[in-house]
């Protein structure tokens, strides 16, 4: 993390986009951020906490996107500037409260970010979050480099205050990720005050209820802020035009697509005839400035992450400028040229380019790539994911694999968002059978427990994180419990928010920057909604197994089995091991009926070696944290865990 | 004996329904888990050949091979397999009243093997609540806590691994057909151990003319009764036609035809109703309570029963023809049974690289299912 | 002496890695470095998931000029640091050239498939010929032996990117280094890390 608050103005600065983005937040006099963290958007809102400790700044981790969203909006309600950051799906979440919200309109300006994730690279979908914001009628930027993604935050605000609605910024992994320079520009004082204001009429936008009633009036008010926006972005300095006065393709793109059209360009040496319009402000799209870009050519190439977005609005756009601009030949996600899955590349565009200008371009010598495939091929051996060594998930898995096996009903787990989610792969024995949105799991175990009178006889569990047992679901299990649905929820409860790099959630006693909160106790809570409730620690395998047992073969409602150990990597644990662990070789069975390399070949921890010439199982020192599970299923004694002083 | 690997098992006994849960696949490896009652892979395991499948009852048997083993000559399809004496036994004045279903023979037996270090530890079925548990009993005095009839197969032979595992080297086994079966195969040295010392000094075979399975009938019953509250079962010759539990409420009568579905296919495929390949077989004598039949069949079994009996765990009598005959084509009724499900499945004599649960020289099968029940 | 460095523009670095290895930090102290001489740096990098296990890769673009791709065009890499071996080819595959350097830290870390035995771990030898053909230029260090004798195989990272120093393919210097770290790290790690950087420039200098 970069401390924000150590640069003056005109330090130019290696910062990563999301960093770029809170300094812009920070820039722009934001009183009040709130997200939930996901990849690739959680550092904005940890670099802004990190702020918070030195100043008049709130920030929050909320419990879900839909609150923090909420939690947001009141600061914009009561004239404060507010940001809201979440990734794609989390978008998803909050776009109840969005629609309503877009309906209500503003008063401090109200910046969401979304950061979304081409290609999946974090996530477990690709889904896009710039529709929502022409579904719900709201202006929408994109940053288009690092800098950028520091100025536009500032501008986004005053959008917002101009025209008294929230505004989207989306970015993407490869700028939220990624780090550029950027030369800060100066922090404002903090001067803001809270108030309130709701005796107005109900139509005032700034002293009355803030409601998206009287429908049709506030919908009305709402298209006619986006008609100001348009206007606005018409000038907006975030939209450019580089290339010929006459090119012959006008390649128009936005955010990364930008950066990869430019790399494109120039490695062909295209500059003379493939014209740039790089957009900053895609919905709604500046209509005049596009009327006359459109104008300069017949053959347009549409550059863009994920789907067809930008293409569609552009073709609308075109359509209804024909006789203006002229017919064009649109290239781009319809016409295939563009890839409309997975995230884009310089490489993609070059040959995006190469298809329509007819150019000749190596980027290497083909013998080479053709030997270095090769080699690669049998040299580089694939690395799937895994958990990590020590992580507390593996062991988990474990039990809950070996018991359903062992109850041997076909029984199966409904899995959820977290790292635990990779348990769908060998790395957590293939256990979860399916995996979908936050809260998802215990949602569709619910579902499936009611499947008794259509002849399932199938045992239902279902596994979750502790942020995602608060974030979607307690709702699950509240139904679960009053459906009087027959499941078992495992609480994978590793004490923070792993995967995105351990910011606290409702069940920790520490907040976003560090001060102390009440924390909530999960089994408390699963205890009062009326689950029966049973806490092991993950790493005592015959333990968590035999209770297991006890509730898949126990009849009546929903049971919640907490299974509680810190994550390998938390700061608590890392570095520190709790075992010296070492294998006999002469007890070693290897690979011979008996054990046939239970630990190498099934339990899978990265701190094992397989040495082949031996035939013998090895601890990698510099990979193994001395968690000591893999003695505990060795079935012959030969792994041997000591106590470290 | 063809041996495979436990992905074969998986394929020939799991996936056909065949496997009885006798135990002897469990904890050799950690691979296979037993679990109220079912055996599981848990985990795959790729090796070609395995002692799971080396031991299965289930799987490959080669009744020719056994047969040379243990009497040291080709299977001969005989209705109670090779014996050298059939009588008829009760436990002696040695042996303190225990719940006995019949005479209490095997109890005795145990007891009397372990009083005279014939074996070091006894492998035996206890019940833990409904559920039928191995254990591995060392003091002959503990012996009579694990009589009475279980009716359903426990994964005893699990403790039998346990106990080769733990050192023991001289263990005397207790179980069904199956069971025996199973211990049979290990006996052979399947897997050409080096340095392979039998570690088995006493095999005590139950009649068996079939089991139930221990899932289906827990639940059947639980929803009868109080399953915590059951203290034995039984089911008493014909023509009774019941299942009778014991609780603690008294008797509750099941009639048979509502727990005959309770029993595994598997059971239709076995063509041992004797134990034949045990040192000694116990089971009912028909028509005389309190007392068992006891088959005497090898060197070893005669040794046993007659120390038995001089030290007065066991007391010994005559074996009417009319009951022996009985027995033996109630035996013969079964291979036959057997033998045509068998065939009808192909799982039998089964020619080119098809894998078979059984193998049986074709002429014998011929004999056996062209012999006629004997009528006194 | 930094001066009679002539760089490409952009000079096209890939740090690469597997999760876990200080992949990313390596290539923000190299970044850092090379800003506060004055170059204009974009980085890219994934990770999240990738702490999981999986491979890892920084490209770096340093440049006079501004506004580069996040991600290499294939086959236009000019350096590859690599912290794993087999790291070094799978980068190669795609982004290398004849032209190509690599510095390689030898220490194998083994995939869970390979872990698993579902696939095989090519001898050193291999690796190292391999590599070899497939550049202009190799130095193959055992940065993480080098980090154990330090006290801790995390900082290979660092040792690489003295290592790094040494190869002279950038301008980086031992005083930029400590002024990078000075301002990044706390206070009680910049010593270990300056010793970790000079191990590494002496790894090469031999």
């Amino acid at each position: 993390m970069t401390d924000l608050l150590a640069h003056q103005e005109g330090a130019r600065c290696l910062l990563m986009g999301n960093e770029a983005m809170a300094r812009g937040a920070l820039e722009a006099g934001v009183n009040v951020a709130a997200g939930y963290p996901g990849t690739p958007s959680s550092e904005i809102i940890e670099n802004l906490a990190n702020a918070a400790q030195n100043g008049r700044l709130y920030v929050e981790w909320s419990t879900n996107e839909k609150v923090a969203l909420e939690v947001a909006a009141a600061a914009s309600f009561a004239g404060l500037r507010s940001l809201c950051v979440m990734k794609q799906n989390g978008v998803n979440v909050a776009s109840d409260f969005l629609l309503h919200l877009a309906g209500s309109g503003t008063r401090g300006g109200m910046v969401l970010v979304a950061c979304d994730d081409p290609g999946a690279l974090s996530s477990v979908n690709e889904g896009e979050s710039r529709h929502f914001a022409r579904l719900v009628e709201i202006p929408l930027l994109e940053p288009g480099g690092f800098q950028e993604a520091l100025d536009m935050m500032k501008w986004a605000f005053a959008l917002s205050e101009k025209i008294r609605n929230i505004v989207m910024v989306r970015s993407v992994t490869r700028l939220s990720h990624a780090s550029g320079n950027v030369v800060l520009g100066p922090l404002p004082g903090v001067d803001a005050q809270a108030v309130f204001r709701y005796n107005g009429n109900i139509l005032d936008p700034m002293e009355g209820p803030v409601i998206s009633m009287p429908v049709t009036a506030k919908h009305g008010l709402q298209q006619k802020k986006l008609r100001q926006a348009v206007a606005l972005f018409d000038a907006s300095p975030f939209n450019t035009y580089t290339g010929p006065d006459a090119p012959e393709i006008l390649c128009i793109t936005a955010s990364a697509g930008y950066l990869y059209s430019k790399e494109a360009i120039d490695l062909l040496g295209l500059e003379d005839r493939v014209g740039l319009l790089k957009l900053g402000t895609t919905w709604p799209l500046p209509s005049r400035l596009l009327a006359k870009y459109l104008a300069l050519t017949h053959q347009i190439l549409i550059v863009e992450e994920v789907t067809s977005f930008l293409e569609d609005n552009v073709k609308i756009l075109a359509a209804g400028m024909g006789p203006e601009i002229g017919v064009k030949t649109i290239f781009g996600k319809t016409d295939g040229t563009i890839p409309s899955v997975g995230e884009l590349n310089p490489d993609i565009v070059i040959h995006a380019l190469l298809k329509i200008t007819g150019v000749d371009y190596q980027g290497v010598p083909a013998d080479y790539t053709q030997r270095a495939e090769t080699i690669a091929d049998t040299g580089a051996p694939a690395r799937d994911l895994t958990f990590c060594p020590g992580c507390p998930h593996r062991a988990s898995f474990w039990s809950i694999h070996m018991a359903l096996q062992m109850d041997n009903r076909q029984g199966f787990v409904c899995g959820d968002i977290g790292c635990y989610s990779l348990a769908i792969f060998p790395t957590g024995f293939s256990t979860l059978k399916t995996v979908h949105s936050m809260g998802s799991g215990t949602g569709i175990a619910s579902g499936f427990g009611k499947l008794g009178p259509f002849g399932m006889n199938q045992p239902v569990l279902a596994v979750c994180g502790d942020s995602t047992f608060f974030h979607a679901v307690l709702p699950a299990l509240v139904n679960a419990v009053h459906q009087r649905s027959e499941i078992t929820l495992v609480v994978l409860d590793n004490s923070g928010t792993a995967m995105t790099g351990f910011q606290p959630h409702p069940g920790l006693s520490v907040d976003a920057s560090g001060n102390a909160v009440p924390g909530l106790d999960i089994a408390r809570i699963c205890e009062a909604i009326g689950a029966g409730v049973r806490v092991c620690d993950p790493f005592d395998l015959e333990t968590t197994r035999q209770t297991l047992f006890d509730l898949l073969e126990s009849r009546g409602g929903v049971n919640v089995l907490i299974l509680k150990k810190r994550c390998a990597l938390s700061p608590e644990r890392k570095a520190r091991k709790d075992f010296k662990m070492s294998v006999d070789q002469a007890v070693c069975l290897g690979s011979n009926c008996g054990c046939n390399r239970l630990c190498t070949r099934i339990f899978r921890c990265p701190g094992l070696i397989w040495n082949k010439e031996k035939k013998m199982t090895e601890i990698d020192e510099v990979i193994c944290v001395g968690c000591g599970v893999c003695a505990s299923i060795c079935p012959s004694g030969a792994v041997v865990k000591k106590e470290k002083a | 004996m063809h041996i495979y690997g436990a992905k074969q098992l998986q394929e020939d006994v799991f996936g056909q329904d065949l496997c009885i849960g006798c135990g002897a696949c469990i904890d050799l490896c950690p691979y296979f888990k037993s679990h109220n009652g079912k055996t599981t892979l848990v985990f795959p395991c790729d090796l070609s050949e395995g002692r799971c499948y080396a031991y299965c009852p289930k799987a490959e048997v080669d009744l020719d091979e056994l047969s040379r083993q243990a009497w040291d000559g080709p299977y001969t399809g005989r209705s109670l397999g090779n014996f050298r004496e059939i009588i008829a036994t009760r436990a002696g004045k040695k042996m303190s009243n225990g719940n006995f279903q019949a005479g209490g023979t095997v109890s005795s037996l145990v007891a009397s093997a372990l009083k005279h270090h014939r074996i070091d530890a006894a492998i035996l079925t206890d019940r833990d609540g409904l559920k039928p548990v191995p254990r591995r009993v060392t003091d002959w005095r503990e012996v009579v806590r694990c009589a009475g009839s279980k009716l359903m197969v426990s994964p005893t032979l699990a403790a039998m691994n346990h106990g080769l595992r733990d050192g023991f080297s001289c263990l005397g086994v207790v179980g069904t057909p199956c069971q025996m079966t199973a211990v049979a195969k290990m006996r052979g040295n399947p897997m050409s151990k080096e340095n392979f010392a039998d570690p088995i000094a006493l095999t005590i075979g139950l009649f068996c003319n079939w089991s139930l399975d221990a899932r289906q009938l827990a639940s059947f019953l639980s929803e009868k009764t109080d399953v915590s509250g059951i203290r034995g079962m039984d089911i008493p010759p014909p023509p009774a036609n019941v299942m009778v539990i014991e609780t603690g409420n008294g008797q509750l009568e099941i009639p048979l035809s509502e727990i005959k579905p309770l029993i595994p296919p598997t059971c239709f495929i076995c063509l041992d109703m004797t134990s034949e390949w045990a040192d000694v077989s116990v089971g009912m004598f028909e028509g005389r309570p309190g007392w068992n039949t006891l088959i005497i069949r090898s060197e070893k079994g005669a040794e046993l029963v007659q120390q038995a009996r001089d030290a007065g765990f066991l007391e010994t009598g005559g074996m009417p023809v009319d009951t022996h005959m009985h027995l033996s084509n109630a035996a013969l009724e079964k291979k036959q049974r057997s033998l045509r499900t068998l065939i009808r499945r192909e799982l039998i004599n089964n020619n080119n690289d098809k894998r078979s649960a059984l193998r049986v020289a074709p002429g014998i099968v011929q004999k056996i299912l062209g012999s006629k029940t004997e009528r006194p | 002496m930094d001066h009679t460095i002539h760089l490409p523009d952009p000079f096209n670095l890939i740090i690469t890695g597997v999760g876990g290895q200080g992949n990313v930090l390596a290539s923000k102290v190299v970044g850092n470095m090379l800003m506060e001489k004055g170059l204009n740096i974009t980085i890219g990098e994934t990770f999240g998931a990738s702490q999981r296990g999986g491979s890892v890769m920084s490209h770096l673009r340093i440049s006079p000029r501004s506004g580069f791709s996040p991600q290499i065009p294939k086959g236009k890499a000019h350096l590859v640091i690599a912290l794993e071996p087999t790291e070094a080819l799978r980068v190669l595959k795609d982004y290398g050239n004849p032209k190509v350097n690599v510095l390689c830290n030898i220490r194998p870390i083994h995939s869970i498939g390979v872990i698993s035995g579902d696939q095989d771990y090519p001898l050193l030898e291999s690796l190292q010929k391999w590599i070899r053909e497939l550049c202009e230029q190799a130095w193959f260090i055992n940065a993480t032996d080098a980090a154990i004798t330090l006290g801790n195989p995390i900082l290979g990272n660092v040792i690489m990117v003295g290592a790094l120093a040494a190869t002279r393919m950038l301008p980086l210097d031992r005083g930029r280094f400590e002024s990078v770290i000075t301002r990044t790290m706390p206070a009680a790690k910049v010593e270990i890390n300056l010793a970790a950087f000079d191990r590494g420039r002496k790894m090469i200098d031999n």
